[in-house]
Order: C-alpha cells, then structure tokens, then sequence
C-alpha cells in the first residue's frame, strides 16, 4: 500500500519546511486544545493529521491557517508567521462545512473565491473545476448540486488560486468510496507538483495514501511517521489498533 | 481596502438575492402592498356610525334636547332612541343594539355647567373615542339647533400647506422610511447569518479579504438594493398616473399620489443613508443570532421600539418625558424627520434641521459598519 509513497523525509531535508509548529498551544480555558505541538512540514507531501473527532485536529489547522492566534509558541507558513493576511493568498483552505454559496452557480462560486484570493485571469478557476470535473456544469445553481459535487465544488474553490500550501479539513467525510479514490488522486497530483498538503481524517484507511501521518491525541502529537514506520513501532499491522496503543502510553504518561 | 475584492463581495451578494425571488419579492412588493393598504385605510376608513340609547332623567326638556340630538345624529347616518331606563341602555349595549348610552342628567336644564354621561362597552377603545366625538359633535349640534345660536367652525391650516384633509400626508414619509428600514435588516440579517452558519465566512477570512471590505461589500450590495426598493417605493408613493376604464374594469389610479413639498432626490438620500444603517445593523445582530428564527426574534428588541418611539405612530411630543431620551437614540427618528422636514416642509440641504438629521444617518452608518466589521472574528485583521 506504500508503494506510491514520495521519496522518504531524508532526502527532501534540504528543502526548507514549508510549514512550521514550535511549542504551539491553544487553551481554551482551562482546556488545552492543542497542546504543545511541534513540527516541521516538507514539500511536495501529504501529511496526515489523524484523530478522533475532539481531538484538536480543526484547532491546529486553525492556527497553522492563521484562522485562530495561539496561547503560545509559533506557527509558521512559507517562512512567515501566522496569522498574515499577505500569507493567505498562498494557502488553500477547505474547510470541513462545504463553505460554499448555495444561491450562487457553481463558476460564481469559483469566481467568487478567486477574486477575494486576488487571482486575476480565469486559468486558475478553469483548471481548479476541470480538476474536479464540474466544469461541464459552471451554470449550475450550487444548492441544486448533489452532496458530492458540493464536496468537489468546495475543493475546487480552495484550489482557484493554486496554493502551494492546502489544508484540508476532512475532505472525504460524507463521500461515496469512488470519490474518495478520485479526491486522494488529486491530492497526489498536486503533491506531485510542489504542494504541502495537509490532511485531517478521522478514517483510519485513509492513511495508507499520506506520505507521513501525525497521530493526534488531547491536542498532542504523539506519533509521527509513515504507515510503516508507525506499525512497526506500536508493533501492530492494524493501523486502528496502532493508534489505540500509541495512544494508550501517552494517557498512561499523562 | 481592495476595490477588486469589494467588488467582487458586492457581485456576490447581488448574485444571490437576485436569484432569491422571495427576497426580491419581499424588497420590492411587499412594501407597495403595505403601504397602498395603510394609505387606503386611512384615507377611506369610515366615520364611525352612532346607534345611541338615550335615558332621559331630565322630564321635559330632556324631550327636546333627546329630539334634537336623535336629528343631529340622523344627518350622519346615525339613531338615536329613547329607553325607559338605565338597565335596558345597559342590556342594549351588552347585546350590541346600541353602540353608545347616553344619560340627560335631572338638572338639564338648570343654569350652569353640565355634565353628560355616556357608556360604552369598552372593549374597543380607538373605535369608542371615536364615537364618543361624535356623540360631542351631535350635541354641539344640537344645542346650536336648540338656542339657534350657529357655533363657529375651525379651519386648519398649515404652515408648509399640507392638506388637513388628506391624514396620510405626513405619516407618509414616516412609513417609506420605517419600511425600507426594516426590509434591509431583516434581509442582511438573514444572508449574513447563513453567512457566518454555513461556513462560508469562515473560508473568506482564509482568504486575504479584510473585515472592512467584507462590510463594505455587503453595504453596497444591499445598498444597491435599497435603491431599487427606494426609487420603487417612492415612485409609487409620489407618482399618481390614471388608469383609464378598460373593458370592464373602472377607472383607476395607480400610486399614491401624497403631495411633496420637497426634492425626490433628497428624500431618496435619506432612505439611503438610513438603509446602509440597517444593513451594518443586520452584519451586527447576526453576531447574537444562531439561526435565522433568532434574526427575527431580535425585530421586537430591534425593529419594535424604533416603531414605537420614532414618531411613525405616536407623535414624539406626546410621549412621556422619561422615554424622550431614548427618542434620539432611535435611528428611525432621524429618517422620520429627515423624510418629513423634505417631503412636508420642503426642507432643502440648507436647512439645519435637514442637516443634523442626515449628519446623524451618515455617522450611525459608519459607526455601526466599524462596529459590523469587529463583530466579524478573524485574528489578522
């Protein structure tokens, strides 16, 4: 299942991470949603932020997008600081709700998107529905489309400017198997061409696809690796059952 | 501020409400209905008819006095009938024969002040003043008739010449403003709700989009609305154009033809200004609402006492000293004033009274569009 991995960590060190985490922590409360997190993200991967649902995988994509301010420590993208509004015109984001306008057609929407990210020229917005496959329906009322094209048109529009970085929040949840093929094809294609992208799933099959998975537990990271190397170290074939393990040491630690 | 980006806000939201036909349907006919309907009832509404009981303590003069009242009250379509007693006048206003009892005191005809009394079933109080005038107006009527002595009749007159006899005149200008208000709110309200709901808000401000251009954005997308519902509006409640007979259709007339002393196009700025109000307004409350039943929940807290206190209905010299305050605090009160200083009083940008009120209409707009944009979350900027 690993054979379509990119070339492994090592050799992409030289490249500078495109995405940074150190000492991250974002308490709401006396809660620690994300709790002292730390990590640098290379290009031309998919990671994969992998968690049950309250697990702080939305809070972390939140700050990383410079969508919430961290209690402390420091989230970087492409070198800069967030939250930077300058810097959002370089990430794509799609976010777990569709986020899309129902009342607008499907190339409003696209058009809609790529104008408050700045894209001028309609390319990006082509190229972004042709990759989805909805550029045959541009006149299409959005509310009238079904649930999957909905979760297609959402990527699109998170792709209009071709980010080189792309979170995506949950993309596959509430899509049919075919789809889920077709999405993670996308993601390696642009992986393929230079992307950071980051993934969060609660579906454990899912993971096999990402090039490195973070096991997220409590807002803590606590597991890193390939699917190999993960298996190999909570001494398991199931990756469900490696995330149990794993995770059971650090409760114990706690 | 990114003019692109506004822009491309203000396509949006224009995309979208076009789109909604019920909106649209909501913006621009609903408020004709309305107010077509306000002016027919108070321009048409009846005189209210007196079928009176008389009980008469007073013997014989109160013969004549009951005579010349039941003749006063005749002329205007009224009766007037003599009972034996207080509880037949009683029973004859329970079972609804009689809309009014009246009672001739047993000093009727004595020298000095008298006093007249007069029952009602009290269950519909503006109906029940109204008859209790006429019953006052018959009995002036009747004494004048009595002593043969005509009583003097007032002519009102107005300072900027509005007819006294067309009682929509000045209330007129209050409704357009009210209307136009209130439809904007509860419109941006909504889209903005759905906006912050259904995640597409949280997406924009993942894109480089400022707070304020998303403000200004949906200010000139439901502004560009407001115009359309505002032109409409004042077309219709200006304009009059006769409908000759067709077919079996009578003669009609189309608009309301309410008689202005003052530019259209200033009472077009007022409305305005007063609409990108309700629109920051609409971007504020949101904020509270969770669902798009709480937007409508806020028109009582919101909409209701700008009604109230704003000098559509009850004039503000007629309200109690302790609710003065809140008059000047009511946005509506500035569009009220502003729309009848142009429309009654042919007030021009000259005159003071004009200026305070769009002043105020302008500085509520972008004070309350700054505080749109903060209730807008994001944490850069």
């Amino acid at each position: 299942m690993t054979t379509q991995t990119a070339p492994p960590g090592r050799q992409t060190l030289e490249a500078p991470p495109a995405i940074r985490a150190t000492g991250l922590v974002k308490a709401f409360g006396p809660i620690r949603a994300v709790d002292d997190v730390s990590f640098e993200l290379r290009p031309g991967r998919i990671y994969g932020l992998l968690g049950p649902n309250g697990s702080g995988k939305t809070t972390l994509i939140r700050l990383l997008t410079g969508m919430a301010r961290p209690t402390r420590g420091r989230a970087e993208v492409l070198g800069v600081t967030m939250p930077a509004r300058a810097v959002l015109a370089r990430i794509g984001y799609m976010t777990q709700s569709d986020g899309i306008y129902p009342g607008l057609t499907v190339g409003e929407n696209a058009r809609f998107f790529a104008a408050a990210y700045g894209v001028r020229g309609t390319e990006g917005v082509r190229d972004a529905l042709h990759l989805v496959d909805l550029d045959g329906r541009l006149d299409t009322v959005a509310g009238t489309l079904s649930g999957g094209q909905r979760r297609r048109l959402s990527l699109a529009c998170a792709l209009v400017h071709r980010p080189p970085v792309l979170f995506l929040d949950e993309p596959t949840v509430g899509i049919d198997p075919l789809l889920r093929a077709e999405f993670w094809a996308h993601f390696r294609a642009l992986a393929e061409g230079g992307a950071t992208i980051v993934v969060s799933s609660h579906v454990m099959d899912e993971a096999d696809r990402c090039d490195e998975l973070l096991f997220i537990r409590s807002g803590k990271v606590i597991a890193r690796g390939t699917g190999a190397e993960v298996r190999a170290r909570a001494g398991t074939d199931d990756l469900e059952e490696a995330f149990l393990r794993l995770g059971s040491d650090v409760e114990a630690t706690r | 501020m990114s003019g692109r980006r506004i822009l491309a806000i203000f396509r949006r939201v224009a995309q979208e409400i076009r789109r909604d036909h019920r909106s649209v349907a909501l913006l621009l006919v609903v408020p004709i209905v309305m107010t077509g309907l306000i002016t027919f009832i108070v321009r048409e509404g009846q005189t209210p008819v007196v079928e009176a009981v008389v009980v008469n303590r007073a013997g014989l003069p109160g013969v004549v006095v009951a005579d010349a009242l039941r003749a006063a009250l005749e002329k205007d379509g009224g009766t007037a009938t003599v009972v034996a007693d207080e509880a037949t006048a009683r029973r004859a206003i329970e079972d609804g024969t009689a809309s009014v009892a009246l009672f001739l005191p047993a000093g009727l005809a004595q020298a000095g002040p008298t006093t007249l009394t007069i029952l009602t079933d009290g269950l519909d109080p503006f109906g029940e003043a109204a008859q209790a005038s006429a019953v006052q107006r018959a009995i002036l009527s009747a004494v004048a008739s009595l002593t043969g002595r005509a009583l003097p009749t007032i002519e009102h007159t107005t300072l900027y010449g509005t007819p006294t006899d067309d009682p929509i005149a000045p209330f007129a200008p209050a409704i357009l403003g009210f209307l136009a208000y209130f439809f904007v709110y509860i419109l941006t309200g909504v889209s903005f709700l759905r906006e912050r709901t259904g995640g597409t808000l949280e997406r924009l401000m993942a894109t480089p989009v400022t707070r304020g251009e998303v403000v200004a954005g949906y200010a000139l997308g439901f502004g560009a609305f407001a115009t359309v519902q505002v032109v409409l509006l004042l077309a219709w409640g200006l304009g009059s154009v006769s409908v000759p007979a067709v077919g079996p259709l009578p003669p009609f007339s189309v608009g309301l033809g309410l008689p202005i002393a003052g530019s259209p196009l200033l009472a077009f700025l007022v409305i305005l200004l007063a609409s990108l109000g309700a629109v920051s307004l609409g971007i504020f409350l949101s904020t509270f609402a969770r669902t798009e039943l709480q937007v409508v929940q806020f028109i009582p807290v919101v909409i209701v006492p700008q009604f109230l206190l704003s000098g559509i209905l009850f004039p503000v010299s007629g309200l109690p000293d302790i609710l003065q305050p809140f008059v000047g605090l009511m946005p509506i009160t500035y569009a009220v004033d502003g729309l009848r200083q142009v429309l009654v009083a042919g007030a021009g940008l000259a005159t003071p009274a004009l200026q305070l009120d769009l002043g105020v209409l302008a500085a509520l707009a972008v004070l309350f569009a700054g505080v749109a944009a903060l209730t807008i979350r994001r944490e850069v900027a």
